[in-house]
């Protein structure tokens, strides 16, 4: 008889999102920095949430072994895993970023000219969630001359996008040696980058008001994306446990663009990234996209994607519907709902017995909320509710 | 006359090129077609229908979008033609963010919609303090005031409001229909608001029965 060795929680997660049985079953979350901010007011131990470092002083202004302080780690301190462990560092961003700069501001907001040449908008009292829901004034893409200029920085072959200490062979044992949780490459979708670039409105109505210029911005960023990632992607192939598409392509009443459009413009690309990360033996490939994704469930598994998450309930999303619909097409992550889990008690049990222990023996399911955890969530709550997880967590 | 306004209908609701309805739509008037029955028989008649589709799940919202903006940029068109006919404004809409929230698409559709259905919207913007709801209402005499936010920590804001209309003595003058992410039907009913909207079309069209009731 061999020793039981327990799996990392990498190995957990690899195992869910293959379909596989795992020792004890992980549980993913993603938090928004206010809700840790108001945590910390009301009880959460700072000292326990701490991530400390050694390292050489700050940006190498001192040759100094010196502890300091790289953020907060509240996943350890509850027992879950962060989705975006360990992540490939290539920058997908434009290259050179636009300047950030306060455009103006009087005694309630502030205008600023982002990195991605937006101009947004936050209050000035509530700085910490203006990060989670900015209001935008301006987008930098309006018309094909616009467009034209701004490719210039989406240029994949800028040697700025890895990072200056990129060695091959240093990036594959950093990742073989990685346990916490997943390693991810995160990618921005044909959807999510139009809207970065447009706005919802405009990027919505493009396929109807300039066709052309819809073709040449999604041809455009497929080739930015494979190419970009093409180096990281054949050096570290399978080592790269997991996709992170982000898209946000969907509202409450379904997606944001018609399964036509995507059909017809979105789906020929999305094949193309995916078989060439298939190729590379890279095939967990997770789409984050808030709102009612239903009626392009089909088209998503064409596409060559393989896991969901969100998938939020206030959206009409059902996990349990999904995995019994499609098998084992994709795995699952999340769509416990966040409006039932804040109230505690009842309601937040309720919620977790109803999904947790049908999803976890028909497999391929990763518990957690229906996105990022809200700040409406009290940090004794969140215990509560994670305690209470725990119990289905183990086989 | 008839053919010709079930063409422009029709080219909405099949989501045409702009610069052909156009060209339609000022043929109806070379025509003398009434405004009122370009507006009322062809362009409302397509956009409910776009609605209806949305609702059906047939269309979404890239269709939403495009039809509403085709439609506000035909009545745009009509302004500058009717000096000689009087275009007939709608009910009043009041109609802003509350406070604490900046974020207004969820409204800008809603109010692109609610005029082309034939609403006069009265935007204030976003992030409103709640006296300036009661003040454009009472300056307006408004039946409808809408209410956007978009997060769960601002939808209480929804409440304040509405305790500074029963404040003001004008609740029951007002219907008051909530909407955007955080809202729901059961959190109008707790904040006792007349009617929550899911979506944009469905505001619309509580905006309509209060209207005809």
């Amino acid at each position: 008889m061999g020793e039981f060795m327990m799996m990392t929680p990498r190995e957990r997660i690899k195992a869910v999102i293959n379909f596989k049985k795992p020792d004890v079953l992980p549980w993913i979350e993603i938090s928004y920095d206010e809700t840790i901010i108001k945590w910390l007011k009301e009880g959460l131990p700072a000292d326990k949430v701490t991530a400390i470092e050694w390292d050489i002083a700050r940006e190498g202004r001192l040759l100094l072994n010196w502890p300091h302080v790289r953020g907060f780690d509240l996943y350890s301190y509850f027992g879950c895993q962060y989705m975006l462990g360990c992540y490939v560092p290539i920058d997908i961003g434009p290259i050179p970023r636009f300047k950030r700069s306060v455009l103006r501001e009087n005694e309630r907001y502030v205008d600023l000219r982002t990195e991605t040449g937006a101009i947004a908008r936050r209050i000035k009292s509530a700085e910490y969630t203006w990060y989670s829901m900015p209001m935008f004034l301006e987008f930098p893409v309006k018309d094909r001359k616009t467009w034209e200029d701004y490719k210039t920085r989406l240029n994949p072959e800028d040697p700025r996008r890895y990072p200056k200490d990129w060695h091959k062979d240093a990036y594959i044992e950093a990742f073989e040696q990685y346990q916490a949780a997943n390693t991810v490459l995160t990618l921005t979708g044909f959807y999510g980058f139009g809207t970065q670039l447009m706005g919802i409105e405009n990027f919505s109505t493009l396929y109807y008001k300039d066709i052309e210029l819809m073709i040449d911005m999604i041809e455009h960023w497929e080739y930015f994306t494979i190419e970009t990632i093409r180096y990281a992607v054949e050096t570290l192939k399978d080592r790269i446990d997991m996709i992170y598409w982000w898209e946000d392509m969907a509202e409450k009443h379904g997606p944001c663009i018609s399964p036509k459009i995507f059909k017809e413009l979105f789906l020929p690309h999305y094949k193309n990234v995916t078989r060439f990360l298939n190729k590379n033996k890279v095939d967990r490939i997770l789409i984050d996209s808030d709102g009612n994704i239903n009626p392009i469930l089909d088209l998503l598994s064409e596409a060559g994607i393989t896991g969901l998450w969100p998938l939020e309930v206030n959206a009409g999303i059902n996990a349990i519907d999904i995995r019994r619909k499609y098998g084992n097409k994709f795995f699952l992550t999340g769509n416990l709902d966040k409006r039932e889990l804040v109230k505690g008690g009842g309601p937040m049990k309720k919620e977790i017995d109803s999904k947790v222990p049908i999803l976890k023996e028909l497999g391929g399911y990763i518990p957690g909320i229906d996105h990022l955890i809200p700040a409406e969530f009290t940090y004794q709550k969140f215990k509560e509710y994670s305690d209470y997880l725990k119990k289905y967590l183990s086989y | 006359m008839e053919d010709l306004l079930d063409e422009i209908r029709e080219l909405i609701v099949e989501l045409g090129d702009s610069n052909k309805i156009k060209r339609l739509v000022n043929e109806a008037l070379t025509r003398k077609i009434p405004l009122s029955k370009i507006i009322g028989d062809s362009l409302r008649r397509g956009l409910e229908e776009v609605g209806r589709k949305y609702e059906s799940g047939e269309y979404f919202l890239s269709e939403l979008l495009y039809a509403g903006s085709l439609m506000n940029g035909i009545l745009q068109m009509l302004k500058s033609h009717s000096r000689n006919q009087k275009m007939e404004s709608g009910e009043v809409i009041v109609l802003g963010t509350v406070r604490g929230d900046i974020h207004d698409i969820g409204k800008n559709i809603f109010k692109m919609l609610a005029q082309a259905a034939g609403f006069e919207v009265i935007d204030l913007g976003v992030d409103l303090e709640p006296e300036i709801f009661v003040e454009k209402l009472k300056e307006t005499n408004a039946k409808i005031l809408g209410l956007s936010a978009l997060l769960t920590t601002t939808r209480l804001e929804m409440k304040t409001v509405i305790d500074r209309l029963n404040q003001a003595g004008i609740r029951n003058k007002v219907k008051v229909l909530i909407g955007g992410n955080a809202v729901t039907k059961e959190f109008a009913k707790e904040i006792r608001a007349d009617g929550a909207a899911l979506d944009a079309v469905e505001g619309v069209e509580i905006c309509k029965r209060w209207v005809s009731s």
